[in-house]
């Protein structure tokens, strides 16, 4: 470690002495951007933030409608909200384009829910040099495997990971000496999810299928439901203890894949499903995901966030998938189509035959 | 009332951390806080800039820490402890490392050992370093549960421990007895091992528990019996000097002798190995923090869990040695796993979360480092060179060919 990183590191344990901060409930209005915001963890912070009385912005492509009514709220708390929200139609590659559209409108937070690449983040700094904070999306997707878990925010990173682009992104922030903030999930769920994780459970589950698992199913990781996250996102806004600060947000317990099979199968109600277990290395899948889980244990603490922030999950995971299934895949909305056809060569191959309901 | 203390704080997590439990009283008084050394830190692989891996603790910082964290914001002081401890067995270590860090924290201990003196238990450690403690001004008397009494004279005691007991008929007479000497504060080593088998890791306080164990019987019994101050703590499983019971070893005993290490399929199982010092931290602070202990459960474990083949790893890397894994299935082999294996074959990962809400206690196990520190206790007695017969490695091995 850098002794520039060391000192920082100790001056904000020092400074965190004095300041036992949270989000402070008469915080000014603030004048917010959101990169994103219309698919899924920006749908419901968005709302929550315009419902505290900032002024919020989406910044899409407008491929996505910029509002649209969710299943949880009043046709008069939609008509609230999208009156309010307002919307910069831009492409964020355009990264000319991008700063000439909110250069000038005085923002002074940013919320990039879907930033990918450093690339992508700079010239939004740049554009606005009055910024308060810049609150980042990353994943825990972040940490270096190791045989010790769960990921503390102060382990090892990964830089050939799939997500280092979120990694540069960070480094990036903290070069840039704007106050910044970066959120690491684990596996998001919730309504709406247009990630396959509870989906791809139900998928199987409506229809009566065996629910074909990887290996031992022994697996841990950690779902976290989309309306905590986004609780999260709100408590860092404009909180001095969360500047230069990275947070892990999930769900308080973890989960093994077979778990969460079962607890998909409580929160929709269906029977105990069967599991099969197979050996990925059996299969040649070609390009399709025969299972929406990296193959490891992933999970992560989420005791700094609870300590700094005052945050912790609402949601249990039966509770949280309930919500999930009541809200969305129980009313027959889901974002992908069932596609069995992994299943079949994993059930074929295991001399399983699948019982088709008449 | 000035207090100066030194943190040795070697880790930003652990900076973080410790700073954010103090209370405004402690904030007021002096503090120093060393900055991480080159030498405690270093990256496991390329870091972003923003932290990198952290490699925690040595002795000199356990001992540091655990002095600074008891003085800071102790409700009590200068309490007279007696500690009630088994004469074998894996929790045989947690009393010895309690003892020392009560003394370093400003309490004046009595350890009772179970049974007599002259056994031949007592030529194992940790009893066998037991002048360690006498040399540090702890009373060490033997005796009977049954008569607690007899073994420690007319003295009276703040706060008593059970580190015996699995069950109503151990536990239930020292308990009886603590009541009838009017001790403020009792507590009990309990286990982790009572918690119900979840889809959910980790085991955390609150969650059911087997209702038929001897330690629920125990915690129940305890927390119905009016003391002023009760908790009960939930071990796993401890590396640690002095320990009585093999843990590491059984890994040490196959590395050495490079011998391939069966694993019970798949080997991803998690378990938690602490630092016996992590539960030795935990109960001085308890014991100084009265109030903010009463009525509470606490794992008494590390904050991190490791598979078992993450622990060949790890033992392998310690001794320096390249190591084999073979998987074998269990069952399908007719092995039983509880003779063959040293830990439960299956997810058994507690947290230890009451104790950092409710204590401001943190962990300071550092797996890599403990075992290192475990591996040459190991070839110093020569253990290396010890003659072992692995008839059950031998059968599991032939039979997975």
């Amino acid at each position: 470690m850098q002794a520039t990183d060391r000192t920082r590191l100790r001056t904000q344990a020092v400074r965190r002495v004095s300041i036992v901060t949270t989000a402070s409930s008469d915080t000014p209005t603030k004048k917010i951007l959101m990169m994103g915001g219309t698919r899924f963890i920006g749908v419901y912070l968005a709302r929550l933030l315009v419902k505290a009385g900032h002024e919020v912005t989406l910044f899409t492509r407008g491929k996505t409608p910029v509002t649209q009514k969710i299943a949880s709220e009043t046709d008069q708390e939609y008509a609230e909200y999208s009156s309010k929200v307002k919307h910069i139609q831009g492409d964020r590659q355009d990264f000319d384009g991008m700063k000439s559209k909110i250069a000038s409108a005085g923002f002074e937070i940013v919320y990039d829910i879907n930033g990918r690449e450093a690339v992508e983040v700079e010239p939004i700094i740049d554009a606005i040099p009055s910024l308060k904070q810049y609150i980042y999306c990353s994943s825990a997707g972040v940490y270096l495997k190791s045989d010790l878990l769960p990921h503390f925010e102060v382990d090892a990173t990964d830089p050939k990971s799939r997500h280092k682009g979120k990694l540069d992104t960070e480094a990036l922030l903290q070069s840039k000496g704007v106050p910044w903030t970066s959120i690491r999930p684990v596996y998001i769920y919730g309504p709406l999810n247009y990630n396959p994780v509870e989906e791809w459970f139900f998928h199987r589950l409506k229809a009566g299928r065996p629910i074909p698992i990887p290996n031992s199913g022994l697996q841990i990781t950690q779902l976290g439901h989309v309306k905590d996250l986004a609780d999260a996102f709100v408590r860092v806004l404009d909180n001095p203890t969360a500047f230069g600060q990275v947070y892990n947000i999930s769900g308080a317990k973890y989960v093994t894949f077979a778990g969460i099979a079962r607890a998909c199968a409580k929160a929709g109600g269906f029977p105990t499903p069967e599991l099969v277990h197979y050996n990925p290395k059996d299969f040649d899948f070609g390009k399709k995901k025969s299972f929406p889980l990296r193959d490891q244990h992933f999970f992560t603490s989420i005791e700094k966030a609870k300590n700094d922030l005052g945050w912790s999950p609402k949601y249990g995971l039966v509770d949280g998938l309930t919500d999930s299934y009541n809200l969305d895949f129980g009313l027959g909305t889901f974002r992908k189509a069932a596609d069995f056809s992994t299943d079949d060569m994993i059930l074929e191959k295991l001399g399983i035959k699948v019982a088709v309901p008449a | 009332m000035a207090l100066s203390l030194q943190f040795a704080v070697s880790t930003p997590r652990q900076a973080s951390l410790e700073i954010s439990k103090l209370t405004p009283g402690y904030i007021a008084s002096s503090l120093s806080l060393r900055s991480p050394s080159a030498s405690s830190l270093h990256s496991l692989g390329t870091s972003s800039g923003i932290a990198g891996a952290v490699k925690k603790s040595s002795r000199r910082w356990r001992a540091a820490k655990t002095v600074a964290m008891a003085a800071a914001a102790n409700e009590v002081s200068n309490r007279k402890v007696l500690i009630v401890n088994t004469n074998s067995g894996g929790h045989a270590v947690i009393g010895f490392w309690l003892a020392k860090d009560l003394v370093a924290a400003g309490h004046e201990v009595t350890v009772m050992t179970v049974g007599e003196e002259s056994s031949d238990k007592m030529k194992k450690p940790p009893f066998s370093r037991f002048s360690e403690l006498r040399d540090l001004g702890v009373s060490t008397v033997w005796g009977d549960p049954k008569d607690v009494g007899a073994a420690v004279g007319g003295k009276s005691f703040h706060a008593v421990l059970d580190n015996n007991g699995k069950d109503l008929d151990a536990v239930k007479p020292v308990v009886d007895w603590a009541k009838s000497q009017g001790v403020e504060q009792f507590l009990f080593i309990s286990s982790a091992g009572i918690y119900k088998t979840s889809d959910e890791p980790p085991h955390v306080e609150g969650d059911p528990v087997k209702v038929d164990a001897g330690h629920v019987g125990v915690e129940d019994y305890i927390s119905k019996s009016a003391f002023k101050f009760w908790s009960s703590f939930r071990p796993q499983y401890m590396t640690g000097s002095g320990n009585n019971k093999d843990c590491e070893e059984w890994f040490f005993d196959r590395i050495v002798r490079d011998k391939p290490v069966p694993i019970p399929s798949p080997g991803i199982q998690v378990t938690n190995i602490a630092h016996v010092s992590d539960l030795s931290s935990m109960i001085t602070l308890a014991i100084g923090k009265p109030s903010a202990s009463n009525a509470t459960i606490f794992n008494a474990v590390s904050d991190r869990a490791v598979t078992f083949d993450g622990l060949v790893r790890l033992c392998a890397r310690a001794a320096a040695k390249e190591a084999k894994i073979v998987h074998y299935d269990a069952k399908a082999l007719g092995i039983d796993a509880k003779k063959a294996f040293p830990f439960r074959n299956m997810h058994f990962y507690a947290e230890p979360r009451a104790a950092k809400e409710k204590l401001g206690w943190t962990s300071s196990t550092n797996l890599s480092e403990a075992l290192k520190e475990r591996y040459e206790e190991y070839i110093k007695i020569g253990r290396d060179k010890k003659d072992i017969k692995f008839e059950i490695d031998d059968t599991i091995l032939s039979k997975v060919g």
